[in-house]
């Protein structure tokens, strides 16, 4: 494992060594082969306290197996506490610390799972995210067939997930079959000015049959590309469509418990999210 | 790994410093046009004192306690500073404490934080640090709290409350570090700088911890705006809050001619109305408020104090309707506060004698000399509170020891405050004995004083100031009374549930009494109540022989009486008293021989009479064999 991720601290340097070459082997960006038109969005535009659109998003409830796999704290609900609109065209969804069902936290997880799904494009939500240590808001993805397949074989595109604790960096990741958990293909972009958790901002990948694209704002902060995958004797399953999910997670292994000195309640604010494909025409 | 990965992180933060300091560079460039004195140096202390800084000692501080340390620096620096925290008792002084400052000002416009390495001798907290004492005004004093330093180094980031306001500033830094458990402790600070973090945010800020506070006042009160706070994001993803100085505020009054507010945050209340005061902070409203509504009458209550329940047998009372009162020295010690305009008027609410206190700051109640109360057998100290206008009541109870005397080192006091009393009703307190932890003795109580806030300026009336006992008798009986055994045939009843009493008996004839007769049933069996006995007297039906009796049987129940007769009557009118046994103890039952009544006439009793005090049940009354 150690060997593993000291590989993958060498290729980072190498990346940030050739773009600061400026060579030419960094690909152009997906957008100059044609123009992205918009094929699915939701702006959240709504009454305050009402929940988001159900024709676009599904809910988690509970706490999962295992914490979600993560030993995650968290009691996962629908009710408006824990995700509504703003009604000032914005969702939000609340961590809250508070006794519920067994657990200590309560939070909300909504996905698109089976309302829609799709295959390439540049899939971007804007958002603030929540801060302090032991919170670990995601934006994220699985292959369609999840609920057969199971992970990590469906594949999984985190756009972006946060550490609390780190409020001026994001991760951008890709797990799938012989590269997930530890040993998943990752790279973190750190704010040069600013946080995630005071102002917008816009995460997005864009995606084709070739590689994936990860972006903060307008910077391209990661390219993971097929032969990556091979590289590391992984398995591209990122040929079919994927439903997107938005959550503040609670602890576990990612981020660890939040401390005393964490505030609550927390909150994630998202502007939108919006689905591109790419028009040749 | 983790801590690879973070030090990759940590390295792309000093990338961004060495980037930004460059742009530093270029702006002072540009702002020393503007602002050409004052200089921008941002080093307080890096290996040695950073240009014309200077070190002052606090008043009753340990003058030793900072020293310059070669031994024990941050990333192998030459210096650190280091700061010993004396033990409780440390004759050179109680704490450690000082402020750094510079005899040229300096523009700290351009920073939003000091931040130093820190390390202890042991993981502990160190008091207060922070930033603008000048020695001068300290306008722009700011400062945290329980700072926590560990065996290792750590990076401390106090945010600046408003960068704007530091354009000329000379306080660097401050710091109190006083003994934790009565033991000194030593830290070591080190690189102390002015940064600009990008990733430092400012939150919020509020006044009066962010409540919106409302209080009556009279015209001429004067009090200062509080609980000021302001809260910064830190790049670990923490909140830290800061105490600013009332200068990084902007408050406003919203009724000028009510209220005035000053930039250092005294409010003067100048007329009659209402007026609330805001304040601004960064450009930004500040959460919480403090309205005020001036009159010159604030009123008084309507209704009197509730009436005690307690049962009289375990009350000491001091003054109260329903007790009989200990002597009391004074209701106004001469030593109350502010002496002279404090006023104390004995008024009476809806007939009920009530004590009302007019602009306290403190009053004294004195029970000293041959009225010293003995309270060792009391539980909890009783009083009601009524007023208008105060924000903060506390009750302080002093014993005088052993020597039944004022000083002499055996006096001992607790005083126990309250915040949440509700203006504009009697609120009615029973507060454990137990709760004045530092009131060791009970036995010479002296002193009673009721304090609070506004200061000088408090209205209070009070009543039902009393001890009581735990576990004193239930003021009305919960059993019902006992059933009689004696067969009927051998008895004349003039009031029982179990017999047929003397037909057509007047229970309560109008002899001028003021006892207050009920029939009340207890356990569903009916009682011959009597409320405020003073006399009671029963008419029989028709003239009764009772000579063959052998007794007059009573059943009854009292936790209050302290005087209980009953008399047989016969024409003439001829009347004997038997007096009984009080207080009960639950339901009492007497067979009084007949033979007691000797000088009535008891082949020819027409009348019963009772006379004595307290409330009294009774059960059954009948003559038996």
């Amino acid at each position: 494992m150690t060997i593993i991720k000291a590989l993958r601290m060498l290729t980072a340097i190498l990346i940030l060594f050739i773009y600061g070459c400026g060579t030419d082997s960094t690909p152009d960006p997906i957008e100059e082969e044609g123009t992205w038109e918009l094929v699915w969005s939701d702006e959240f535009e709504g009454a305050e306290g009402e929940l988001p659109d159900s024709d676009n998003w599904t809910y988690d409830i509970g706490r999962g197996s295992n914490g979600w796999g993560n030993q995650e704290l968290q009691y996962y609900t629908n009710r408006p506490e824990n995700v509504s609109l703003d009604g000032d065209g914005n969702l939000v969804i609340t961590a809250i610390e508070e006794s519920f069902s067994g657990a200590n936290y309560t939070s909300a997880r909504i996905l698109t799972q089976d309302l829609f799904e799709y295959q390439y494009g540049r899939f971007e939500a804007r958002l603030k995210t929540p801060y302090g240590p032991g919170l670990w808001p995601a934006f994220w993805m699985l292959g369609g067939n999840f609920s057969i397949a199971g992970w990590p074989n469906s594949g999984e595109i985190d756009i972006m997930e946060l550490r609390g604790q780190e409020p001026s960096k994001i991760a951008g990741s890709l797990h799938g079959p012989g590269f997930f958990g530890g040993g998943a293909i990752t790279r973190s972009y750190t704010l040069p000015s600013g946080r995630f958790d005071t102002e917008f901002h816009v995460f997005a990948i864009e995606w084709n049959q070739d590689r994936i694209d990860y972006y903060v704002d307008d910077v391209r902060f990661q390219t993971i590309t097929r032969t990556d995958v091979n590289n590391v004797n992984g398995t591209w399953v990122f040929d079919q469509p994927f439903f997107m999910i938005m959550n503040i997670a609670v602890g576990g292994n990612y981020v660890g418990p939040p401390s005393q000195n964490t505030t609550f309640p927390q909150i994630m604010t998202v502007d939108y999210v919006r689905v591109y494909t790419l028009s040749t025409e | 790994m983790e801590k690879e990965t973070k030090k990759n992180y940590l390295k792309i933060i000093f990338s961004g410093f060495a980037v930004m300091l460059v742009l530093w560079g270029c702006e002072r460039s540009v702002s020393s046009l503007e602002d050409a004195e004052f200089p921008d140096n941002p080093n307080v202390f890096i290996d040695t004192f950073s240009e014309s800084l200077n070190y002052a000692v606090f008043d009753g501080a340990v003058p030793e306690a900072f020293q310059v340390d070669e031994d024990e620096t941050y990333d192998n620096s030459p210096l650190s500073m280091r700061f010993d925290v004396p033990d409780f008792g440390d004759p050179r002084g109680s704490y450690a404490g000082g402020a750094f400052f510079t005899s040229v000002p300096r523009n700290l416009s351009g920073y939003n934080a000091l931040t130093f390495w820190a390390k202890g001798d042991e993981s502990t907290t160190i008091g207060v640090l922070g930033l603008g004492i000048d020695l001068n005004q300290n306008l722009y004093q700011a400062e945290v709290n329980d700072i926590q330093v560990f065996k290792n180094w750590r990076k401390i980031i106090i945010p600046i409350p408003d960068p704007e306001k530091l354009s000329t500033e000379q306080g660097m830094f401050y710091y109190a570090s006083g003994p934790i458990n009565q033991e000194g402790y030593t830290y070591w600070l080190d690189e102390m700088k002015f940064e600009n973090l990008s990733t430092l945010v400012f939150r919020a800020a509020s006044i009066m911890d962010g409540e919106n506070v409302t209080q009556n006042v009279l015209p001429g009160t004067s009090f200062s705006i509080t609980g000021l706070t302001s809260t910064h994001g830190l790049p670990d993803g923490t909140d830290r809050r800061v105490s600013p100085s009332p200068h990084y505020f902007n408050f406003s009054s919203s009724n000028e001619s009510v209220a005035q507010v000053l930039p250092n945050g005294q409010v003067t209340v100048v007329g009659v109305g209402e007026a609330t005061i805001t304040a601004t902070f960064r450009g930004q409203d500040a959460a919480g408020s403090y309205t005020v509504f001036s009159s010159d009458n604030l009123g008084e209550p309507e209704n009197s104090a509730p009436t005690p329940t307690e049962n009289a047998a375990s009350v000491l009372s001091l003054f109260s309707d329903a007790y009989v009162d200990v002597a009391v020295d004074t209701w106004l010690t001469p030593w109350s506060e502010p002496q002279g305009s404090i006023t104390l008027e004995d008024i009476e609410i809806q007939g009920n004698p009530t004590k009302k206190y007019s602009n306290v700051a403190a009053a004294g109640i004195e029970t000293t000399g041959a009225n010293l109360v003995n309270a060792s057998s009391m539980d909890y100290f009783h009083i009601d509170l009524w007023t208008p206008n105060m924000t903060t009541v506390r009750i302080k109870l002093v014993d005088f020891g052993p020597n039944r005397e004022f000083a002499g080192g055996d006096d001992t006091e607790d005083e126990i405050e309250f915040n949440n009393l509700a203006q504009g009703e009697w609120n009615s307190l029973k507060i454990p004995l137990d709760d004045f932890t530092g009131l060791q003795n009970r036995d010479n109580m002296a002193q009673y004083i009721l304090s609070g806030l506004p200061s000088g300026q408090g209205i209070l009336y009070v009543d039902n100031v009393y001890f009581s006992a735990e576990g004193g008798q239930p003021t009305e009986p919960t059993a019902a009374p006992p059933t009689p055994t004696t067969p009927e045939i051998e008895v004349i009843s003039i009031f029982s549930e179990a017999y047929t009493d003397v037909a057509g008996t007047n229970l309560n004839p109008d002899w001028g009494q003021q006892t207050v007769v009920t029939i009340e049933p207890i356990q569903g069996v009916n009682t011959l109540k009597y409320a405020g006995l003073n006399y009671q007297g029963i008419e029989l039906g028709s003239n009764q022989d009772v000579s063959g009796m052998g007794f007059l049987h009573i059943d009854y129940w009292t936790a209050n009486s302290t005087a209980f007769d009953v008399f047989l009557i016969s024409p003439g009118p001829v009347e004997e008293a038997y007096s009984l046994p009080i207080p009960t103890s639950g339901w009492s039952s007497v067979d009084i021989p007949i033979s007691e009544f000797n000088s009535v006439d008891l082949t020819n009793v027409f009348q019963m009479k009772f006379e004595g005090n307290g409330d009294i049940w009774i059960g059954n009354i009948y003559f038996r064999q």
